[in-house]
């Protein structure tokens, strides 16, 4: 799967789970950049894109994550 | 009078931090939040706590070392949870969310995405580069002996040789827990601000309706 792929699948999941048909996802995005992104629904949109993409994180791919950029490099990692 | 020794919490203290954990959040009452917005059994919540514990990840409630120890002649009096916001990178609710993300079964991750848009009415942020206190409990035997304010101005004194730019700690308090609100105004935190969710249907997944953030100016 592209990286443009990714972004497009992500953005669903994006707009469904902060409820918001606006956004748009950029690499550099974190949670500051996006209204209600809490911790729970940060639980919600890490559970989300494990589902729809079929993969599992690793703990430390999960802590060491910061931005919506490094989502989609370990998402790419991870389905290739 | 009962003399304390503060310490830092080790491994061989999880099982007292682990019920430090589960007492604080039920904040004096019987619910517990985990239990309820991710419909599993206290004994699982226990289990999956201690795992998180036993990572060794710094900066959040869920840290060993964020929690300084109070004992006396070898018996574990009481734990509080502190740490500096931000301070390795991350922030400490998004720590906490990565950490039970990874541990908590997918069907409760889920069961939670139906009350999200009730439960985050009453989030509140941390405050980047500040202190917080974030877990308190003492065992029942040593309460009333201002145990909680001596462990707070220790961990202050601490917190201090790392970053004595840092003039404020915050708290998170639910509203109905007077006792606890009490004993931080003794140690001198005021009520900053309130949070209300009136849907009444929050009582079924946390402790009261009602968050508190206290803030102690430190001179």
């Amino acid at each position: 799967m592209e990286r443009e792929e990714i972004i497009t699948k992500l953005t669903v999941i994006f707009r469904t789970v902060f409820n918001n048909q606006s956004i748009v996802i950029s690499n550099e995005m974190t949670a500051n950049d996006v209204e209600n992104w809490d911790s729970l629904t940060h639980m919600l949109l890490i559970n989300e894109v494990e589902n729809s993409f079929s993969i599992k994180f690793k703990l430390k791919d999960l802590l060491n994550m910061k931005n919506v950029g490094e989502l989609i490099d370990i998402i790419k990692t991870k389905i290739s | 009078m009962t003399d304390f020794i503060f310490r830092k919490a080790c491994l061989d203290d999880i099982p007292f931090l682990t019920e430090t954990i589960i007492q604080a959040e039920k904040s004096g009452t019987e619910i517990l939040s985990y239990k309820e917005i991710f419909g599993l059994q206290e004994l699982e919540i226990r289990n999956i706590i201690k795992d998180i514990l036993l990572e060794e990840i710094d900066g959040c409630e869920l840290s060993v070392s964020s929690f300084l120890i109070a004992e006396s002649n070898g018996v574990t009096a009481g734990a509080i949870a502190s740490w500096i916001e931000g301070h390795f990178g991350s922030s400490s609710s998004f720590l906490k969310a990565n950490l039970l993300s990874y541990y908590l079964p997918k069907s409760s991750i889920e069961k939670a995405s139906g009350i999200n848009h009730i439960i985050n009415e009453l989030n509140i942020d941390h405050l980047k580069d500040s202190f917080q206190l974030g877990l308190v409990y003492i065992s029942n035997v040593f309460r009333g002996m201002n145990l909680v304010s001596k462990m707070i101005n220790h961990q202050i004194t601490e917190f201090k040789l790392i970053r004595p730019e840092i003039n404020e700690m915050y708290v998170q308090v639910f509203g109905n827990n007077i006792p606890a609100i009490k004993t931080y105004q003794k140690s001198n935190f005021e009520i900053i601000l309130k949070k209300e969710v009136s849907n009444k249907e929050i009582l079924n997944y946390l402790p009261c309706n009602e968050k508190l953030l206290m803030k102690k100016n430190i001179i």
